[in-house]
């Protein structure tokens, strides 16, 4: 039942290995992959990117949310081999050296950060909206961070700091 | 009294800067060189004889290292609860008998995943299948299939099959209440399965080098783990050391001993190599530890005014096939019916009842939810066959401050009664209850209210915080402690109160957190009270750090010490400012002139000092908090009476916390427990079919999503007062918040369209259910 059904078992170790390019933020990174490895393995494991998270592994939760040329994607359900030769942002690569972007900076001004499970795919999911959407509404924020689940905040800090960050006059709450 | 420049203030988070940058490391992201992928066996019936186990084929396999059965263990039963009337009762994997679907039958380590899994189906095992048992009431029942002979001491007191436990209380004479009863009423509630929904899965890295353990594991406290982990694996504690990891949430999930920790462990001294299990979210749903569904009977009688006389409540659990929490969820249902509300008759019986259900997990406000719900909602309709409004009814029983409560506990200055009056007035409930019902229209809105009250801190393993604050030769501070930051926020509080205590700027303040060799012991974040006694403890480390560099600087400038001054690092005489000292200078002072004392200061903290041990879970007696947190919520809901749906678009908390350490930080705490109770009462239910999960996802099992965020407004009425050098009192704020929001969603649907829900989750076809009955009732009587 749980763990006895996975027919790929039998056959998918013999399948070869691929070499592909990905421009992690901003470097140039050469991985071998099998074709079945998704990309928040490949980030994680081969990449040594912890900061994107894993969880449900069924593109229900959100928090392996990375960019793929700019656009959130996924991480869980979206195979690597997919991505040669294309550009992945994690929230690694959010930060210039130490000075956090303006949405990292609100997640924390606003308390929208409890347990942190969650927060890196918020964050990527909230910087591609910004970067598309410099203003956005409230009804906005909703639908871009829709497919990102937190189980701490009830949301509220959330949609708090995209405001802050986006300059729409929502002050910091913490100090 | 000084103002204070840390304490009460809402400065951000500690750890946030390694959260919002991807450093913070959770158990999964801790990388060994060679570590193996483990995997566990699980069962695929409900009940089970397990004839054979066969592992064989599965060790054959180029890649795996090694593979447990329960005959690789040394039979060492553990449970959440380990007292001589129920002591350890579960194996860490099943012996003889599988008696829950996902049961752990086994577990390999191999190099890789899909060599891992591929292993697993390599095993081959034999079951006779047994027949199993669902539903607590028919497993009660004389000829229901036995899953574990009923307790002996419930055995020799009530008939009942499968009985894992009984808890029973009465004071006064309820009879005799009811005799001088003007009304009563009696009424049935149910509660449903819910998961914890930590988006962290579960996961466990155990090293075993140099004839010792290292463990990473998602946890809620690092030493119940390695007390838990170190006992059946019949290892010295001292020979496991948990590691700090960032916890992505846990809401009473990750408390217990898991077995997967302990099969981590085991295959992982068996190879010598790192073993990494990591469970997937369908086995989460499926076979990890869930919240209690809890039936509740409740009778109470009132006298005209609503003045509560006499209360007999029954709460029946279905615990799983172990005892698991279900042993204290059937005391805590019954502490969180007396906090409130005076009762002066009250018998009371819970009873835990095996069935073949995966065991069950204290899950945030453990038991409060629920019997709020049913005594908040009958309370309502008591109020309204008495012609009393909700607020009046509520502030007739509220206890008052100082009052005593049948166990002997004190409520201290608590502050239910404000709590209800400013949450009447903030949210004008007075004027607008019962509008709702007489509105017309498809879309109708209610108001309703809901009360409960907390435990802050009881005592259980390992019953006390120690905390070390040791002063740098650069005049900061590193603060060690084995509090466990699971995304409340303890880090930060801890810092706070050091700060604050020292002088210090917050960024002086450095954290080392929940290692167990590192840190001292520590409560963990798992019985409310850590704020309480983990902060209290760094109150009073912090200050014997201060106490030791003022006194040298009194010595050396032969003053007293009444008439120094800490500002920016220094210590002056107030009257003679030349006299000064940085902190810098006084450590190395204390070094060259104490026999090298660095100035290290030391804290401890026991909630109840004098009491021995938790309260009796069989009779209730004895004492269970010094703490007791109280709150009055109101929630605002629009139901649709064409499709049943509803939802809630404002909840109000008007909570008593003491006083809030970081207010920000409480304001989480409650918006979290808003958006959780707004699941709990529409969203969430695990669905099961002969003891499988029908929907172990989360497309299938729906979570709160930002679509469903309500707004929540909150009020803090503040009862007590921090004083730098004075212990302090702070109250639980963390899960208890889920109650009375919950019960006020039921009330406002009842005040929106008339009808009473006596179980949750909040469906619309309850609802719908509901009105085509009133629809119905009507027509009759026209």
């Amino acid at each position: 039942m749980l763990e006895a059904r996975s027919a790929q078992a039998q056959t998918a170790p013999s399948i070869r290995s691929r070499i592909i390019e990905l421009f992690v933020n901003g470097e140039r990174y050469e991985v071998v992959v099998k074709p079945r490895n998704s990309l928040v393995e490949v980030l994680r494991e081969k990449i040594g990117l912890t900061g994107v998270k894993h969880g449900c592994e069924q593109g229900a939760c959100g928090v392996c949310t990375v960019l793929l040329d700019d656009r959130p994607v996924l991480g869980c359900l979206t195979l690597a081999v997919e991505c040669d030769g294309k550009r992945v942002r994690t929230v690694e690569g959010l930060a210039q050296g130490d000075r956090l972007s303006p949405i990292q900076q609100a997640f924390l001004d606003q308390g929208a950060v409890q347990c942190g499970y969650c927060t890196a795919g918020m964050l990527m999911s909230a910087t591609a909206l910004l970067e598309r959407n410099p203003k956005p509404s409230v009804a906005e924020i909703k639908k871009a961070l829709e497919g990102n689940i937190c189980r701490c905040t009830g949301y509220n800090a959330i949609v708090a700091a995209v405001q802050q960050a986006s300059g729409q006059g929502v002050e910091p709450v913490m100090r | 009294m000084t103002e204070l420049s840390h304490v009460g203030k809402s400065f951000r988070r500690k750890d946030g800067p390694d959260k919002v940058t991807g450093r913070a490391a959770y158990s999964e992201d801790i990388k060994l060189p060679g570590t193996l992928i483990g995997r566990v066996l699980r069962s695929p019936h409900p009940h089970a004889r397990i004839a054979r186990i066969d592992a064989t084929a599965a060790l054959a396999l180029p890649g795996v290292k090694a593979v447990i059965t329960v005959d690789d263990t040394k039979g060492i039963r553990h449970g959440f609860v380990e007292t001589p009337r129920y002591p350890p009762d579960q194996e860490v994997l099943a012996r003889g008998r599988a008696v829950y679907v996902g049961e752990e039958i086994a577990a390999v380590a191999a190099v890789d995943h899909l060599t891992a899994q591929r292993a697993l189906e390599l095993i081959e095992v034999e079951y006779e299948p047994l027949p199993a048992v669902f539903d607590p009431i028919e497993a009660m029942k004389p000829d229901a299939p036995q899953i574990h002979p009923s307790h002996p001491k419930v055995a020799s007191e009530v008939p009942y099959s499968n009985i894992g436990g009984r808890t029973t209380a009465e004071w006064g004479d309820v009879e005799e209440g009811f005799a001088q009863a003007d009304y009563v009423r009696e009424d049935r509630f149910e509660s449903h399965l819910r998961t914890h929904g930590y988006l962290e899965p579960h996961a466990t890295i155990a090293h075993w080098e140099n004839d010792r353990l290292n463990v990473w594991t998602s946890s809620m406290g690092t030493f119940i783990k390695r007390a838990k982990l170190a006992r059946t694996l019949d290892l010295p504690y001292s020979a496991v050391r948990v590691h700090k990891v960032y916890v992505g949430g846990t809401f009473g999930g990750k408390i217990d001993l898991y077995s997967h920790e302990y099969c981590a462990a085991r295959l992982s001294m068996i190879t010598r190599r790192p073993v990494r299990i990591v469970a997937s979210r369908e086995e989460i749903f499926s076979a990890y530890r869930h919240g209690q569904p809890l039936a509740m009977e409740l009778k109470t009688g009132v006298k005209k005014d609503g003045t509560i006389v006499a209360q007999q409540i029954r709460v029946i659990n279905n615990s799983g096939a172990f005892r698991g929490s279900g042993v204290v969820v059937i005391f805590l249902a019954w502490g969180f019916t007396m906090i409130p509300y005076r009762i002066p008759n009250l018998k009371y019986e819970g009873l835990s009842v095996y069935t073949n259900y995966p065991v069950r997990a204290p899950q945030r406000g453990h038991g409060c939810p629920q019997i709020r719900f049913a005594i908040e909602s009958q309370l309502d309709a008591i109020a309204e066959h008495l012609g009393i409004d909700p607020v009046t009814i509520r502030l007739r029983n509220a206890r008052e401050p100082w009052e005593a409560l049948p166990n002997g506990d004190n409520v201290h200055e608590a502050g239910l009664i404000d709590c209800i009056r400013v949450a009447a007035e903030k949210s004008n409930i007075g004027e607008r209850y019962g509008r709702g019902r007489k509105a017309s229209g498809t879309i109708r809105r209610g108001i309703g209210m809901g009360v409960s009250g907390y435990f802050g801190g009881s005592l259980i393993y390992p019953n006390g915080s120690g905390v070390i604050v040791k002063m740098n030769d650069d005049g900061t501070a590193t603060v060690l402690t084995g509090g466990i930051d699971v995304g409340q926020g303890s880090e930060t509080i801890i810092c706070q109160i050091v700060a604050e205590e020292l002088s210090l700027d917050f960024d002086d303040v450095k954290v080392v957190a929940s290692d167990t060799d590192a840190t001292p012991q520590d409560i963990g974040a798992w019985i409310s009270g850590m704020t309480y006694v983990t902060g209290n403890a760094a109150r009073q480390a912090a200050g014997t750090a201060r106490r030791k560099m003022l006194d040298l600087v009194a010595a050396r400038f032969n003053v007293a010490v009444e008439t120094l001054t800490v500002q920016d690092k220094v210590v002056f005489n107030r009257h003679n400012p030349p006299q000064r000292m940085s902190y810098r200078d006084i450590v190395a002072y204390s070094i060259a002139t104490q026999r090298g004392d660095t100035i290290l200061g030391e804290g401890f903290w026991r909630t109840m000092r004098d009491e021995p041990t938790h309260p009796s879970l069989a009779t209730t007696k004895g004492r269970w908090s010094e703490n007791y947190a109280f709150s009055c919520q109101v929630a605002e809901v629009e139901v649709d009476i064409e499709t049943g749906e509803a939802k809630l678009l404002k909840a109000l908390t008007v909570h008593d916390c003491g006083f809030p350490i970081n207010p920000a930080l409480v304001k989480g705490q409650i918006d979290g427990q808003v958006s959780m109770a707004l699941g709990h009462a529409f969203l969430e239910e695990i669905m099961t079919k002969d003891g499988f999960t029908l929907n172990p996802t989360w497309l299938d099992y729906r979570m709160p999503t930002i679509h469903e965020m309500a707004a929540s407004d909150d009020a803090d009425v503040i009862t007590e007062q921090y004083v730098v050098g004075k212990p302090y009192r702070t109250k639980e704020v963390g899960e208890g918040l889920v109650s009375g929001i919950l019960a006020a969603i039921a009330n406002a649907i009842y005040d929106a369209t008339g009808v009473r829900l006596t179980s949750t989750p909040f469906t619309p076809d309850k609802i719908l259910k509901g009105l085509r009955k009133l629809e119905r009732e009507r027509r009759g009587k026209n």
